[in-house]
């Protein structure tokens, strides 16, 4: 399968540079590995356009396949011959992500995985963080902060600053609705949520929709961190969806 | 972790331009099949590509259709992210092993290597250190030593070594835990240890008759950048196949498997170790982002969360693919139990130690 090998090749690097340029990619990994996915995908390509080139130099002169002469003692299979072992055959599987790439590019996580995974504990940092300041305009934060903040001294630190968070809804809590968003430290498979809930609203979104959030802080139950709710605007999904 | 509030993408603004993708590719695929129809058969697996290509496009609305379904689109977004961040992995590691491939001459590797298992193991785990990067680059690296005459044994407990104990995987380690040094050393001793021992273990008892699928990898002769680009697209297909079987195993356990009963066996010692053990091979997660996930399950003990960090590297389902892919399905049977049981018992003798 060599000349289709190439164009595999070919296709795999095609698909991880458009993900790179598209930004489509922090979907899936952290916004840092970017330039290393983009890398990868110059590579395959190059592997790719280098094969489909040899292998129609080799047909016009119609050498046979695989021309390795075997060595001695060692039974060689020609390379782009049968690989008895099932072993390049592999090799078209790599099309089903693409496949998936392409057509569809499954979207940022959602809700589903919120009440599935290990929820990640903001308590755990035990941070002491220094006051906000508050000022005209709304002091944008991560979810963690947030949390973090909410359980230093029961929220000290806030200051009644108003406050900016960007997630998305996963599923509504009496008065409100809870706001997630994933943390990763590699990728989407290693991803786990932040979790608050949010008061004083008078309605819910759909759940999974993103929305950005302008509040304060809430004294809650002490279990899951509280915002209050001034102002909820619906949004599109950030182009790296993670924190 | 950086938090950009600029800069939206669409979400489903780009349907035009993968059709035009799509036909370019197909275009491009009908033409190469006419020019070689004289000379030789039709490759019938470029047809088969753009066969694939078409049939997909086909059934986009159908596909857009499944990802409305929250679980499927979980699955979906899991499965491309665990193929997409091995890439860049599954290249260097492609791209080190056919340069061994091109570049070390046959017999030198034997040569240049100690022989007694007793010293070669030890130092092999020991260079593992020295390749930056997670799991997925060292099974090519490791096929391609085995192929090129190292002893089995020496190339095994390099490739467990190297992505647990590498510089990367260390730093992100000790930026998980701060202010507990103590993990980063634990993780480093075990994960030293556990190699070194199956290491050994299989220089005794193995059968390295099991191995005989990658000795037979096939190596083209001729000039060396020739050998180095057809060894390169020979393993990168081999191994990312087995990736994706590896990457869809994964994303299909996280999906049905809910993560929260792992909280009904917190805390209880042997059963904490052996359930964070079992999150690990079922994760499979790259071990450059493992310490991150071990700090945040806080409800488990500090020697759970060490046997989480080192079996994740050595055995997991996207692991247990690529080798059996690289090495064979009868060895990757016995090699992932006989590693995993190392690696346990490792982890609760030195987390007993140090932690």
């Amino acid at each position: 399968m060599s000349a289709a090998g190439g164009l595999i090749s070919l296709l795999v690097g095609t698909a991880l540079l458009r993900l790179v340029v598209t930004g489509t990619y922090g979907r899936y990994v952290r916004v840092g590995m970017g330039p290393w996915l983009a890398i990868a995908g110059v590579a395959v390509i190059v592997l790719g356009l280098v094969t489909l080139v040899r292998e129609a130099r080799r047909g016009e002169r119609g050498a046979p396949e695989g021309s390795g002469e075997p060595r001695a003692g060692a039974p060689v299979a020609p390379l782009d011959g049968h690989d008895h072992g099932g072993g390049n055959r592999m090799g078209w599987l790599l099309l089903a992500p693409i496949a998936a790439l392409l057509l569809v590019a499954p979207p940022t996580l959602g809700s589903f995985g919120v009440d599935r995974g290990t929820q990640v504990n903001v308590r755990a940092g035990g941070a002491v963080l220094a006051p906000l300041r508050p000022g005209p305009k709304p002091i944008a934060m991560t979810l963690l902060e947030y949390g973090q903040r909410a359980f230093d001294h029961d929220g000290a630190s806030f200051n009644g600053a108003a406050v900016q968070l960007t997630g998305f809804v996963a599923g509504t809590d009496p008065g409100g609705f809870r706001l997630a968003r994933y943390q990763i430290a590699c990728c989407a498979a290693d991803a786990a949520p932040v979790v608050l809930r949010v008061v004083g609203v008078r309605s819910v979104p759909a759940r999974d929709q993103w929305v950005r959030i302008t509040g304060s802080f809430h004294p809650g139950d002490g279990e899951i961190p509280e915002l209050a709710a001034s102002n909820v605007v619906e949004i599109r999904a950030p182009e790296d969806p993670y924190e | 972790m950086s938090r950009r509030t600029d800069g939206y993408i669409p979400v489903r603004s780009d349907s035009r331009e993968v059709n035009e993708a799509t036909s370019v590719d197909s275009g491009e695929v009908r033409g190469e099949r006419e020019d070689r129809r004289d000379t030789r058969p039709v490759d019938a697996g470029i047809a088969i590509v753009a066969l694939v290509v078409v049939a997909a496009a086909a059934l986009r609305p159908l596909l857009n259709h499944l990802l409305d379904r929250p679980a499927i689109a979980h699955w979906a977004t899991v499965f491309v992210a665990i193929a997409v961040q091995a890439m860049p992995f599954l290249v260097l590691g492609v791209v080190i092993s056919a340069a061994v491939a091109a570049f070390v001459p046959a017999g030198f590797l034997p040569r240049a290597l100690p022989r007694r298992p007793a010293l070669a193991v030890p130092v092999a785990a020991a260079a593992g250190a020295a390749l930056p990067g997670c799991e997925c680059g060292s099974v090519p690296i490791a096929g391609r030593l085995v192929a090129r005459g190292a002893l089995p044994a020496a190339a095994l407990a390099f490739l467990l070594s190297a992505p647990a104990i590498n510089p990367v995987v260390l730093t992100a380690t000790a930026v998980a835990f701060p202010g507990r040094p103590a993990v980063m050393v634990a993780r480093l001793v075990a994960s030293l240890l556990t190699s070194t021992i199956v290491g050994l273990v299989w220089a005794w008892t193995g059968r390295d008759e099991l191995l005989e699928r990658a000795r037979r990898r096939p190596v083209e002769q001729g000039p060396p950048l020739a050998v180095l680009v057809s060894t390169a697209q020979h393993d990168l297909l081999q191994a990312g196949g087995f990736l994706i079987v590896g990457a869809a195993t994964a994303a299909t356990l996280q999906t049905v498997v809910p993560r929260s009963i792992l909280d009904a066996v917190a805390g209880a010692g042997p059963l904490a170790l052996l359930a964070l053990a079992g999150l690990a091979v079922v994760m499979a997660i790259c071990s450059e982002a493992d310490a991150f996930v071990a700090a945040s399950l806080t409800q488990f003990s500090l020697t759970a969360r060490l046997a989480f960090m080192v079996v994740g590297p050595m055995v997991d389902v996207k692991l247990i693919a690529l080798q059996a892919g690289t090495f064979g399905r009868r060895f990757a049977l016995r090699f992932a139990p006989l590693t995993l049981v190392v690696a346990l018992v490792c982890s609760a003798v030195v987390g007993r130690w140090l932690l």
